[in-house]
């Protein structure tokens, strides 16, 4: 942290080699972030990229109040719902009635059997969970990326989007339901 | 119990499956967890669901550090090196819950 705060106002000084070793440091986590929001290896090589390029033209605003990294995934969130915009007829807020949540919160129950514990997915799992995220709303994805996979705190993730708490929580427990719904056929026994 | 009762646990289920079941704020649900399969069956779906998707991650071909220098007309830093990692300092590790 300490050593990143270093880099940071050396990068905004003009150092580009400490610009250079900030993109280094952080680059796998901002793609890793980019794809879980796109869905798309290319996608989010495209966002990982702009959002570096954002990040150098915008760090003299970049005030460490924050955490670098909290401030790098505004940045992704921003690029990824300015490329779903210019890409997609979708609308990136869902209403709050949508269709699409209806039903989730009706209790299903089903007993799941075992879920791989480790990193390794295979592929036919990759497919169901990726089909399943790319139904949520991208403003509910973004949430439930944030706070629930790369662990924010709500308050960070409210404070990233420009979200209320109580915002933040409601979009996140519609997408927790969402996805276990989603997920429920593949899994329940 | 009916399905009422069981959606009544159904919000605080949601809200809490990211605690510490044993946290003082928890007790309830813990209690009623313990007595009911199939609220249990339910939270435990859920807690596996963002697990799949915490695992569910992807690694880089190669950095770009090159490419993105080069777009913001940089002259590219030869041999940038990181420090190495220390005990405890693993970049990629998820923020504690």
């Amino acid at each position: 942290m300490e050593e990143d705060t270093k880099l940071i106002e050396a990068a905004k000084s003009g150092d580009k080699i400490a610009f250079g070793k900030l993109v280094k440091q952080y680059e796998q986590l901002v793609y890793s972030f980019s794809f879980k929001i796109c869905r798309d290896k290319e996608k989010a090589d495209e966002v990982m990229q702009e959002t570096f390029i954002n990040a150098y033209r915008g760090l003299k605003s970049f005030s460490g109040n924050s955490k670098f990294s909290t401030w790098l995934y505004r940045i992704v969130t921003n690029n990824c719902l300015m490329m779903h915009r210019k890409k997609s007829h979708e609308p990136v807020v869902s209403l709050e009635d949508s269709d699409l949540f209806k039903g989730t919160n009706e209790l299903q129950v089903a007993h799941w059997g075992e879920t791989p514990h480790d990193a390794v997915l295979n592929k036919e799992l990759k497919e169901v969970l990726d089909a399943a995220i790319e139904k949520l709303p991208l403003d509910y994805r973004i949430v439930f990326m944030m706070r629930d996979v790369e662990g924010l705190s709500t308050e960070e993730v409210g404070k990233s989007l420009k979200l209320s708490v109580p915002a933040v929580k409601s979009r996140l427990h519609r997408a927790r339901l969402f996805l276990r719904n989603e997920l429920n056929p593949y899994f329940a026994k | 119990m009916t399905l009422v009762d069981h959606k009544k646990y159904l919000l605080e289920i949601c809200e809490k499956v990211d605690q510490d079941l044993a946290s003082p704020t928890c007790k309830k649900l813990r209690e009623h967890l313990e007595k009911c399969p199939d609220c249990a069956a339910y939270y435990d779906s859920l807690k596996k669901t963002i697990v799949l998707y915490r695992n569910y991650d992807v690694e880089m071909k190669g950095s770009r550090v090159t490419q993105i220098l080069a777009r913001l007309d940089l002259d590219e830093p030869l041999q940038i090196t990181l420090p190495p990692k220390g005990p405890g300092q693993d970049r990629n590790k998820k923020h504690p819950h």
